[in-house]
């Protein structure tokens, strides 16, 4: 029978030592909405849970000096009822409302999320086409990954043993963009989704695109850019046709997988019909008029 | 001989059938009140655990069951080699423990019994089991084949000896007298019920040699039957079962037979000599307890220039898993569809059920007629454009009427399939909506079903002990079952009316088969019917021996007198007037005196269908039309639901508020049936066992129910009522099916209908 110990350190450093300490059968509980569920499964066995509830620098968020910093604890109801981020940076707070139910979303953090390196996880493509750099922190010091370094594969991250993300760092958007994230899933709430699309546009005044960005989740085993389709549209007027172009770049720059969620092909097909979609959203949050050609 | 009770309406006016009565049980349960299963605990109680197969289909080696032995705290290490045969199942041919060899990934290799569930839990991990794996048969058709591996070498074949057929008419005569002939293919898929409270029991052997079982049954006195079957496997013969029912956490039919954990659960408690109790986690609920048929149907319908139909042929494939549960006799159902659904004449109907190496399957909320509803429902629709007839009129033209007799000779009393029609038409705004082809559309579908109970065992009869105490307050005893349809709720309303008491003055008690009279179960939509009349019947004749009593006292003409607001009054004379309660103790105590306590068996004046499947079976038909518009978003393949109404007859709402209820859930379910459910099995293994990835819809995916009652007035029903359990889930299928076709002109003709499934149909619309 598993017997767990429970600690709740109030510091990072004795979740520091805590961690030294029980090495391999300690894991960090942050939600506890991934991690609890995989213990139940005894696909993670650990004895020990080191829980990072009381540590007061994980828990905030942060906008200073042109840059948001998001605490490892920050939950997603706190990202949902952020109206800077609803504001300054919408496709994260796409990310976060339609993520399980609001239950979830008291508990469950974007540092858990992040960790847990899940292909599905809703704040992946959101992140990645912010560009954030995570501060991970542990005995050897505080170092700072890009979080495209940080994902390696399917449930693998850049975390070492012994370390802590401690919080998620993202420079502000250029003036005049707009960004957007749609969960591709079957249900309203409750889901995971089979594709997840982020898109971020920055235009000039004639419509022209000056920057775009757009990261995907599952069209591959770990979320990424797709630089060339983001090449192809800088530059050129933002049409609906330019966009349907470049999701066909995008496509060409994927590779989802076939379970039995749903199939490769759908996903590829879902890729095509969402990047135009997502583009138009964030075009229209820029506040500008679209498409009138 | 069975009665038939006429509606007895006194006094111009009902006060208790026909208000909204919030369930009875709705506070107990959002409260935490509710005692499940899962809240039981006896004094000394162990918990068992089931070890599951690790493959489709192999050849038990060895089993070694020493180191789980050996666990501090366990109790009992039980398999097929060390207990006694018993057998369970509609046909018998599932042994509660397997032995020699597995056939589906839900077989019970061996069982555990231990002072935690914790502990049970490991100790069935240190059972050794050897297994020699053998090739699986996975697919029905396949299994049908020659060579095919044999499932249960000693049947021969893998297609079981229940062959069902139904001849009616002359299907060739149909096929020449047709102008138009459809024919197609349609497949269901397997889905299950999803019950929040998982499966299963108590068992406990009092020191006597009788056995208690404590079970959230839908079938108190079937199950007692099972189990005292088994008792004679363990030298019991002769002593008494209990059957205790515990608030059932949702039931659709799953818990409409009994299984082998039911039975381990008691050998468990045998040899303990102690209480065991024995539940299923969310996981095994999913791979152990699955649902509906898989069914491959063929059919094909012919109608006249005019639209009249003139045959229906249907043929269908059932993939009955590895045993054969009262899910094997869904046929048998689906023939009422087939057979009486619009007037057809020349009917043809053969279904087989086939053993694979997947999960075996179990009876579900409407019983096969979803399935078969759907494939004749789509296929009215293709029917109609091959016709040119528009597909409401096309109903209309096909519609049942009241009074009629069906071909499978069902006696269909009240019907108001045409008003449910008409309804429908209306919300629908059908004739401005329809026939755009612009991604938006609209769609119907009618449904009949057993609304009078289903005469299935000889009898179909339900029990009512019904007392008054000193107090005015009522006690009713019922056999039948609530599984969370209201059945208490509006027995207590039916009790009260009758007795001119408050409902808050009547107890419904329904578990207990030492206590109650024997019940058929809570199956085919019958609780109300049945349980209904016989609650009605039960407080008629404590009214008669209580106004008889109250004609002497009053020295007033008893049919002068009259039970209301806990009073009887008088017609005659408005100086006359007793308490109710007064009137009881005076009965009561005085030489002689007694206590009002009748008693009822209610059984409807149907028959068992004969060898050629026909005979009215039921005492009343429900008929409903289901009506939807959808907005089909044709990159993606998602179907948005702008609007759903669903008229139904129901003979007469009881309680209207419980009918929504009924509707609104069957429509969700029916939703889930229609959009995205289904238990996907990779050779015989479930792959997608939780709430993730079986996806049922969640609040925010469920749109508006328009609920239209309409009341026909049954005079066979409880105040005219008729059966409403499973009818809603019916139609909703071919309703979006149909919807889809308007709205897009792609046919999908096969469960769920996913976005994949729109998006891959629209590619091969765009391609031909
Ligand atoms: C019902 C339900 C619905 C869900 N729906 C969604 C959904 O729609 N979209 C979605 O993306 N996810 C969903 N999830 C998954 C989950 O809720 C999210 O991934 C959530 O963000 C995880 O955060 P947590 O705080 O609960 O993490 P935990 O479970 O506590 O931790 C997850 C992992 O990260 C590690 N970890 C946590 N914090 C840190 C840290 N600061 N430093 C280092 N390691 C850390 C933990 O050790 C663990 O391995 C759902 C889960 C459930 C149960």
């Amino acid at each position: 029978m598993r017997r767990l110990t429970y600690h709740e350190p109030e510091s990072l450093k004795d979740a520091f030592a805590l961690l030294e300490g029980h090495g391999e059968t300690a894991k960090l509980l942050a939600g506890g909405t991934d991690l609890i569920i995989e213990i139940k499964q005894e696909t993670k066995t650990p004895d020990h849970l080191i829980s990072l509830r009381c540590i007061p620098e994980l828990q905030d968020i942060d906008y200073s000096n042109g840059e948001l910093c998001i605490g490892a604890m920050v939950t997603h109801r706190m990202i949902e009822q952020s109206k800077l981020i609803r504001e300054k940076f919408s496709l994260l707070a796409d990310a976060v409302d339609n993520l399980g139910s609001v239950q979830v979303r008291n508990v469950a953090t974007i540092g858990g999320n992040i960790c847990n390196g899940a292909p599905s996880a809703d704040t992946a493509a959101p992140v990645v086409a912010l560009g954030a750099k995570l501060v991970l922190d542990g005995p050897a010091g505080e170092r700072q990954v890009n979080v495209e370094e940080f994902f390696q594969g399917p449930g693998k991250t850049a975390l070492a043993a012994g370390e802590i993300l401690r919080a998620i760092r993202i420079p502000t958007l250029p003036q005049g963009a707009g960004s957007c994230y749609i969960k591709h899933s079957r249900r309203k709430a409750m889901d995971l989704p089979l594709l997840g699309i982020a898109v971020i546009i920055v235009p000039d005044d004639n419509m022209v695109c000056q920057e775009a960005r757009i990261a995907l989740s599952l069209a591959g085993p770990i979320p990424f850019r797709a630089k060339k389709a983001e090449a192809f549209v800088t530059g050129k007027p933002l049409s609906r046709e330019i966009w349907e172009q470049a999701a066909q770049v995008a496509v060409s720059e994927s590779n989802p997988r076939t379970s039995f969620r749903t199939t490769a092909d759908y996903r590829k097909k879902m890729i095509c019909a969402l990047i135009p979609r997502a583009a138009e959203t964030a075009l229209r949050r820029v506040n500008k008029a679209w498409m009138k050609g | 001989m069975a009665k038939v009770l006429e509606p007895q309406i006194k006094d111009g006016q009902l006060l208790k059938i026909g208000q909204r009565v919030p369930k009875l049980d709705a506070w107990d349960k959002v409260q935490g009140r509710t005692q499940y299963i899962h809240d039981v605990k006896l004094p000394r109680m162990l918990y068992g655990k089931i070890l599951w197969s690790k493959y489709a289909h192999a050849k038990i080696v060895s089993i070694d069951t020493t180191k789980a032995e050996k666990l501090p705290g366990v109790r009992a290490v039980i398999t097929g080699y060390n207990t006694p045969e018993i057998r369970v199942g509609f046909i018998k041919d599932n042994p509660v423990l397997k032995k020699d060899k597995v056939r589906q990934y839900r077989d019970e290799v061996a069982a555990v019994a231990a002072d935690t569930a914790e502990i049970a839990a490991e100790a069935v991990k240190l059972i050794d089991v050897v297994y020699e794996e053998l090739p699986g048969v996975f697919d029905p058709e396949e299994a049908m084949q020659e060579g095919a591996p044999l499932i249960h070498e000693e049947k021969g074949s893998n297609v079981l000896k229940l062959p069902w057929k139904m001849l009616c008419g002359d299907v060739e005569e149909g096929r020449k007298k047709a102008d138009f002939i459809v024919e197609e293919n349609y497949t269901l898929p397997f889905v299950t019920h999803c019950c929040l409270g998982t499966s299963g029991c108590i068992a406990q052997f009092h020191a006597n040699g009788n056995l208690t079982v404590y079970s959230p049954t839908q079938i108190r006195y079937l199950a007692q039957k099972d189990f005292q079957d088994a008792m004679k496997a363990l030298g019991l013969k002769g002593k008494r079962v209990q059957v205790i029912q515990t608030a059932i956490g949702g039931g659709f039919g799953s818990k409409l037979d009994t299984y082998p954990f039911e039975f381990i659960t008691i050998l468990l408690a045998h040899y303990t000599g102690r209480p065991v109790k024995l539940v299923y986690t969310r996981e095994e609920e999913f791979f152990a307890s699955p649902g509906r048929q898989p069914v491959r149907a063929k059919i094909s319908q012919g109608c006249t220039k005019e639209g009249k139909l003139t045959f229906r042929d249907v043929d269908m494939i059932l993939d009955n898993g590895a045993y054969t549960s009262w899910g094997a006799t869904t046929p048998s159902v689906m023939m009422m569809p087939i057979s009486s659904l619009y007037q057809v004449e020349n009917i043809r109907y053969v279904a087989k059920c086939v053993h694979t190496n997947n999960i075996y399957s179990t009876a579900m909320r409407g019983y096969g007629n979803p399935q078969a509803t759907f494939a004749i429902e789509s296929q009215i629709d293709t029917l109609a454009e091959k016709a040119g007839i528009d597909p409401w009129e096309f109903r209309m033209l096909n519609r049942n009427k009241p009074g009629e007799i069906t071909p499978q000779r069902f006696e269909i009393g009240s019907c108001g399939m045409e008003e449910c029609l008409v309804a429908v038409k209306e919300k629908l705004q059908w004739d401005e909506k329809r026939g755009k082809g612009n991604g938006r559309g609209v769609g119907i579908s009618s449904l009949i079903h057993v609304g009078g109970g289903a005469r299935i065992y000889k009898s179909d009869g339900t029990g009512t002990i019904l007392k008054l105490d000193d107090y005015g307050k009522v006690t009713v005893l019922t056999s039948a079952s609530d599984m969370g349809q209201g059945s208490d709720t509006v027995l207590a309303q039916i009790v009260a009316e009758e007795l001119g008491v408050e409902i808050e003055d009547v107890e419904v008690i329904m578990k207990d088969t030492n206590l109650e009279i024997w019940d058929a179960g809570a199956h085919a939509s019958r609780s109300t019917f049945v349980g209904g009349n016989s609650a009605l019947y039960a407080a008629r004749k404590a009214k008669e021996e209580i106004l008889e009593f109250a004609a002497g006292m009053l020295k007033e003409p008893k049919e002068s007198l009259y039970l209301r607001d806990r009073m009887v009054y008088s017609r005659n004379n408005a100086e006359v007037s007793m308490a109710l309660d007064k009137l009881l103790r005076a009965i009561h105590f005085r030489t002689n005196g007694r206590q009002v306590v009748v008693s009822e068996f209610y059984d409807p004046p149907t028959v068992m269908l004969d060898r050629e499947m026909k005979g009215n079976f039921s005492a009343a038909y429900t008929y409903g039309v289901h009506g939807v518009e959808v907005e089909v978003d044709q990159e993606t393949g998602h179907i948005k639901i702008l609007k759903y109404v669903i008229a139904m007859d129901v003979g007469r709402a009881l309680n209207p508020m419980a009918v929504e209820g009924q509707l609104e859930g069957g429509c969700a379910q029916g939703l889930g049936y229609s959009l995205m459910e289904e238990l996907q099995l990779d050779k015989g293994k479930v792959l997608n066992g939780n709430f993730l990835d079986y996806k049922i819809l969640t609040f925010p995916d469920m749109p508006n129910i328009e609920s239209v009652i309409v009341e026909t007035i049954d005079e066979k029903g409880p105040f005219g009522a008729k059966g409403i359990g499973e009818p809603p889930l019916v139609g909703s299928a071919p309703a979006i099916a149909n919807a889809v076709w308007d709205a897009l002109g792609i046919r999908i003709r096969d469960l769920p209908i996913t976005p994949e499934r729109i998006v891959a149909a629209l590619e091969a619309k765009k391609g031909s």
